[in-house]
């Protein structure tokens, strides 16, 4: 929280003289495939640990570890087995941990080899007090403050699931038929108009009041919006989660944060290895990566309404078009997605003839070709 | 040319009476109240002798005086006892009157001894006798005067030390090694004082005096015994014809020294540089076995030192943090600037405390004869600074001051920075006093100031600021000493009020405070000492965290002060065998005690150093001695002299280190902290053996050097992956012990004068280190050699300046070197929702290549003598070629994906114009 903002001064710097190109060097890769774990051990509700394997940087997707042994193992000579899902998550409904007490995790892989994670204090999570949020003129930034009356957390991490709803220019009352080149109504289940998009973090958040005299975390950034983003197009939601990290786990993460996601300043530290807190038994000298902590976990969630941001304005292209009720029309204009049909034109001289259809580009008609799901979710 | 001092008189030759010689003179009368061109008269009139005087000298002197058959000897010495005047009597009864000295009117006993093909019309001048006796100093007026030095005797035979100031004419500033020699046999150079002493066989000598810019200078000597011999040089104006003056010639093949590169204010100044400001570490960079880690960083590396290693020295102050404006310029205001020295091996005793190098950098005494000034204008900064003296010919003081106004880069910032503010200043002043000939004070006080905002968010300050006095004294020829006593400050400051729960100040400030005493010692040519006492008594604040505002809820803190004290001893014997052989013997002892108050924490033996194997914390009272560390520094070079142009000479030193900077960002960061070695950290160690071969071409114009060495490190601090060194309590928990190996060649070509002049050099050199420790898994590559991030194999120089006239030249920098070691990505995982990068080990691979060619061109104004101002301009481009030179490569994991970036301090060619006016 009180680290050097070298980034700052370094953005200015940089911004006056320096310039960044991109770099793509010849590929370098690492032979060796290493394990990645990733998860909390949750006390009291569904906790799920996920395996997967380092792969070479000029390759894509992930290998995960499959058909491995994974058990909770505490203090108490208590063990609890968790079970593949499949790609390479592990999980159990509830591991039943007891506050205060140390487990850790060993996992056995289906090549043989063993993992053992050091013992970790199951960690009473303290409640998110507010999610607030703040308007400047770049966009909003949504923050986080929590405290612990018995200033015993000292380290926080957060993750958010975002949903947000969209709503087509258009409200688009007929549909294409591709395979009798037709176009007819929409039921009201093939509505189009409204839809839900959703994202998870993809950051490492953190916080930490270490340096202060009570176990306050105030106003920590959680998540920023540019204005003018679809998110804030209609009405924008955050999940937010926290967790509570024991001082290793906070270095962990703040570690693995800066090697990949605040270098490239000038005065930024050099990355360096990472090591957490498991261990290869069979092989000592194999890197592990990741950090296993156990705590409850505790969330929020806000509402963000486009009414709350007067003056902004999600910006769309969406002109209009007429296309005739002509199947080569049709064909042309709708079989390759071109456009997508809006309304129909009745003629003025025939009344209920339907002359043409008024159409526009298909995100300008319909959301599930911007991502988004009709299907409205729970809390909306 | 003008205002040159003659401080001897002459006489003037009014009449004359015919000569009648052989006869005894007696001369009788009372003379009351008499003028003494009347006596000199009514004598004639008795005696056949002459009378030679200046009327002007004794138009008001009247004796009174009774003569009795006297003698003429007698008889004058009668009447002139009461007067300032002085005779001299020769056989032919001639008497010449003087005021103050005393003519000889016969030549010494040896003088014909010389060989026949001497020229013999020098009798004819005047000889006049100054000895040791007489305390005026010689001052230099004419090329044909015969100098007496020592007790004239009428038998010469040994040996006798001649020693003196050398100085300016026209300011009075002393002249830093000019050689000094006679025959090319008998040399040496002037100190930083502008002293000599040199060691001859008695008899007759011609002295020659060569400094750069100055006019060559013969003297002839009658050496009797040992002397004072003091010379004010004029500056050489050079009318039609450059006349090449070449002051230190033979110096790099002669001197016993090795890795030691010295620049004159002039040669840095032709380098090209960024925005136009003439930077000395910047031109320090360009030399043979100099590294720096990149463009932002004014922080060098010298034969694989880091950048904390490097003792900076600012006329004897010692600067923490050498740069301005986050590294991008130095803190040193160039028009100070005398000339500066660089040591890389042969690091003289009198210097300790760092592991690698000294960058000496002295500063211009100021002109003792009249007020100067200068004042310059680039597109970042102007400055003017202002010489003069207190005192005409005593006391002078010199003043500069240096700001920016760099805000107006913030103009071309995105509006979210408008209210960024950046700006810094540094103010020099000193004062020297010539307290008489033998005795001179130097008062040195340097000040330079940082401060940088980003809008409201983070502030940054930092200053050095040192004062210092120094008193140079020579007791006799042969023993001169300098006293310095000084303090020493660097500071910063760090504030946030953003956010005004968390606002806080952080401060990190070290103190020292000086006292060095360093004797020189010229027994003859042969032996000569150099020998001192040295003292720093180190008061380091490591940091304190305090609120800001009273809202904020930030818990002070601040990490217990430190305190210290290194002492050292010293001596160096320079032994001259022969004329071919030279070996200087120095021997520095240094011991270093950790004081209290201060809790210590100890931990267990032979296990990692971390909280949870403490064992206790003692704590310490005020003043008690925690720690001591001692131990013994060798400085040992020899030179052989094959001939006068061919040398090969060796050289073997360490060096021990007691503060150590603390930084795990590649460049010195304004916000590095520094640490004193405690019972946990231990001083570092280094030492290192060199070989070098000189060789001077077509008649000492082109020099060249080739030297090697091998040099080891112990105890030298890498710090922990992920270590937090800012208010950290337990520090010794966050490092790692290191030991580092560094090895090369250097090669050097240079070509000092002339109308094309310049230098190319090429290093070839490694740095690796290698960590240890009890907790292996904690080790940079599982403990294994790696290379430091400054480990550049090849690198290779080519500074060239062309004069095409005098008004008008150009210059040319360019450098190559292999890009420096980086630790790169080499796999990729799925982490935290977002794709990660798994890095190498650390610096296994290494960024593109650096080239860089600068240009620029200096047009002066005309070079009338006697016009009020001297104007000139300089303009050039720096990074001509535009090429983006990557000062880092990283990879960033955006919306999910690894992109990789590489980071230019510069992404294009720079132009800059400067405009500098001289009054």
């Amino acid at each position: 929280m009180t680290r050097m903002k070298y980034s700052l001064i370094c953005l200015f710097v940089m911004s006056v003289f320096s310039c960044r190109d991109r770099y793509e060097p010849d590929v370098i890769s690492s032979p060796y495939s290493y394990l990645v774990v990733e998860g909390v051990l949750t006390v009291g509700g569904p906790a799920s640990i996920r395996l997967t394997r380092t792969s070479k940087l000029d390759t894509t997707g992930f290998r995960a570890e499959l058909n491995a042994q994974v058990t909770v193992e505490g203090k108490d000579n208590t063990t609890r087995p968790m079970v593949h899902s499949g790609s390479g998550n592990y999980s159990s409904p509830n591991l039943n941990l007891v506050l205060n007490t140390e487990y850790r995790l060993r996992i056995r892989t289906s090549a043989g080899k063993e993992y053992l994670s050091e013992y970790v204090m199951a960690r009473q999570t303290p409640a998110i007090d507010s999610i607030g949020w703040k308007r400047d003129e770049e966009g909003v930034r949504i923050y986080a403050n929590a405290h612990d009356a018995t200033n015993n957390t000292r380290y926080y991490r957060w993750d958010y699931d975002e949903t947000w709803e969209i709503r087509a220019y258009y409200y688009s009352l007929y549909m294409y038929i591709k395979n009798n080149n037709t176009v007819r109504e929409r039921t009201p289940a093939e509505l189009v108009y409204n839809g839900w998009k959703y994202n998870s973090s993809k950051s490492i958040i953190l916080g930490s009041s270490a340096r202060l005299q009570s176990d306050i975390i105030f106003e920590a950034p959680v998540n920023f919006i540019e204005k003018d983003a679809e998110r804030l197009a209609v009405r924008y939601s955050i999940l937010l989660r926290q967790y509570a990290l024991d001082k290793e786990g906070y270095d962990f993460y703040e570690l693995m944060k800066r090697n990949t996601e605040s270098l490239g300043t000038i005065f930024d530290v050099q990355p360096s290895e990472i090591r957490g807190n498991i261990k290869c038994l069979t092989d000592p000298s194999e890197l592990v990566i990741g950090y296993v902590s156990a705590s409850t976990i505790t969330e929020k969630r806000v509402f963000i309404s486009v009414g709350q941001l007067p003056g902004w304005r999600f910006q769309e292209y969406c002109p209009s078009f007429d296309v005739a009720n002509h199947p080569d029309s049709l064909r042309l204009a709708y079989s390759g997605e071109y456009l997508s049909p809006i309304d129909a034109i009745y003629s003025l001289v025939v009344p209920g003839l339907i002359v043409g259809y008024l159409s526009s580009y298909p995100p300008c008609v319909d959301v599930t070709k911007r991502g988004a799901s009709v299907v409205r979710p729970s809390y909306w | 040319m003008k205002g040159v001092f003659f401080s001897v008189c002459f006489f003037m030759l009014l009449f004359r009476c015919a000569a009648q010689g052989g006869k005894p003179v007696v001369i009788s009368g009372q003379f009351e109240n008499i003028m003494l061109k009347d006596f000199f008269n009514q004598v004639e009139s008795q005696a056949p002798c002459f009378f030679y005087y200046d009327s002007l000298q004794i138009d008001s002197v009247f004796i009174s005086v009774t003569l009795k058959d006297e003698p003429l000897v007698q008889a004058l010495e009668k009447a002139l006892k009461n007067t300032e005047l002085q005779f001299s009597v020769d056989e032919n009864n001639r008497v010449f009157i003087t005021k103050g000295l005393k003519l000889i009117t016969t030549l010494p006993t040896q003088f014909f001894s010389e060989p026949v093909t001497r020229p013999v019309g020098l009798p004819k001048d005047s000889v006049v006798d100054y000895g040791l006796q007489l305390k005026k100093p010689i001052k230099v007026v004419s090329p044909n005067k015969l100098y007496e030095i020592g007790a004239k005797t009428n038998v010469v035979k040994g040996n006798a030390t001649i020693a003196g100031n050398v100085r300016n004419a026209k300011t009075g500033e002393p002249l830093v090694k000019a050689s000094v020699f006679i025959n090319n046999t008998y040399s040496t150079t002037t100190d930083a004082y502008g002293y000599y002493s040199l060691t001859v066989p008695a008899g007759k000598h011609t002295l020659n005096i060569l400094a750069i810019g100055m006019k060559d200078t013969h003297l002839q000597l009658m050496v009797y015994g040992d002397g004072k011999m003091d010379a004010d040089i004029p500056e050489q104006v050079t009318t039609l014809k450059e006349v090449v003056v070449s002051a230190k010639k033979t110096t790099n093949v002669m001197q016993v020294q090795m890795g030691v590169e010295r620049l004159s204010y002039e040669s840095i100044r032709r380098v090209p540089s960024l925005f136009g400001e003439t930077d000395v570490l910047r031109v320090i960079t360009t030399l043979p076995g100099v590294k720096t880690v990149g463009e932002a960083s004014t922080g060098f590396n010298v034969r694989g030192g880091s950048a904390d290693q490097n003792l900076i020295l600012f006329s004897d102050a010692n600067i923490y943090n050498p740069s301005h404006f986050f590294g991008m310029f130095s803190s040193f205001n160039p028009e100070l600037i005398k000339d500066i020295e660089l040591y890389k091996s042969s690091i003289p005793a009198r210097y300790g405390g760092r592991l690698s190098s000294v960058l000496d950098i002295s500063s211009r005494e100021g002109n003792k004869k009249k007020i100067t000034g200068s004042a310059g204008l680039g597109i970042i900064t102007s400055r003017v600074n202002l010489e003069g003296p207190l005192v005409k010919d005593k006391t002078s003081f010199i003043f500069g001051a240096r700001t920016t106004y760099a805000n107006w880069l913030l103009t071309l910032l995105p509006d979210v920075y408008r209210n960024s503010r950046a700006s810094f200043q540094d103010i020099n002043l000193g004062i020297s006093h010539r307290i008489d000939s033998s005795s001179q004070l130097y008062f040195t006080g340097y000040f330079s100031n940082d401060r940088f905002s980003l809008n409201s968010d983070t502030s940054y300050g930092y200053s050095n600021r040192n004062f210092n006095i120094k008193w140079k004294k020579s007791f006799s020829s042969k023993l001169s000493a300098v006293f310095i006593a000084g303090a020493d400050e660097y500071q910063y400051k760090v504030f946030s009020d953003n956010n005004e729960i968390n606002a806080f100040t952080l401060r990190f400030k070290i103190q020292q405070l000086q006292a060095k005493a360093n004797f020189v010692y010229y027994m003859n040519q042969r032996h000569s000492f150099d020998f001192g006492v040295s003292t720093v008594l180190y008061k380091l604040h490591p940091g304190s965290f305090t609120p800001k505002g009273e809202s904020s809820v930030v818990a002070p803190d601040e990490v217990e002060t430190e305190q210290a004290l290194e002492s050292a001893v010293y001596v160096t014997h320079r032994f001259n065998p022969t004329n071919k052989l030279s070996i200087q013997t120095g021997i520095r002892f240094s011991m270093y005690n950790y004081l209290g108050p201060q809790q210590v924490n100890y931990y267990a033996p032979g296990l990692p150093v971390t909280s949870s194997n403490l064992v206790e914390t003692r704590s310490y009272s005020n003043g008690e001695s925690i720690k001591t560390y001692n131990g013994p520094e060798i400085r040992f070079s020899a030179r052989y002299a094959f001939t006068n142009s061919f040398s090969i000479k060796a050289g073997y030193n360490s060096q021990r280190q007691y503060i150590h900077m603390l930084s795990n960002t590649t460049a010195i960061a304004p916000t590095d902290i520094w640490k004193l070695s405690d019972p946990n950290i231990k001083p570092q160690l280094g030492d290192q053996v060199s070989l070098g071969f000189y060789k001077n071409l077509k008649s000492n114009t082109i020099e060249t050097s080739a030297e090697v060495y091998y040099k080891r490190i112990r105890d030298y601090l890498d710090y922990k992956p992920g270590a937090n060194l800012v208010m950290n309590h337990d520090i010794e928990t966050e490092v790692i012990n290191t030991k580092g190996k560094a090895y090369g060649a250097e090669l050097l070509i240079r070509k000092p004068g002339g109308k094309l002049n310049g230098w190319i050099s090429y290093t070839w050199s490694r740095i690796l280190l290698q960590s240890s420790g009890p907790d292996s898994s904690l080790l940079v590559n599982r403990g294994e050699y790696y290379p430091a991030n400054y480990d550049k194999p090849h690198d290779f120089t080519l500074m060239g300046t062309f004069r095409v006239n005098h008004r008008f030249s150009i210059s040319l920098n360019s450098t190559y070197s292999t890009g420096r070691p980086i630790t790169l990505p080499i796999g990729r995982y799925y982490y935290a929702g977002s794709v990660r990068v798994l890095y190498s080990d650390r610096n296994a691979y290494r960024i593109p290549d650096y080239i860089r060619v600068d240009f620029s061109m200096n047009i002066e104004g005309n070079h009338k003598e006697h016009q009020k101002t001297h104007n000139s301009w300089t303009i050039g481009i720096y990074n001509l070629l535009g090429r983006r030179n990557p000062y880092s490569v990283y990879f960033v994991s955006e919306n999910g994906v690894v992109n990789g970036y590489r980071l230019s301090i510069f992404g294009s060619a720079i132009p800059f114009v400067n405009f500098n006016i001289r009054f």
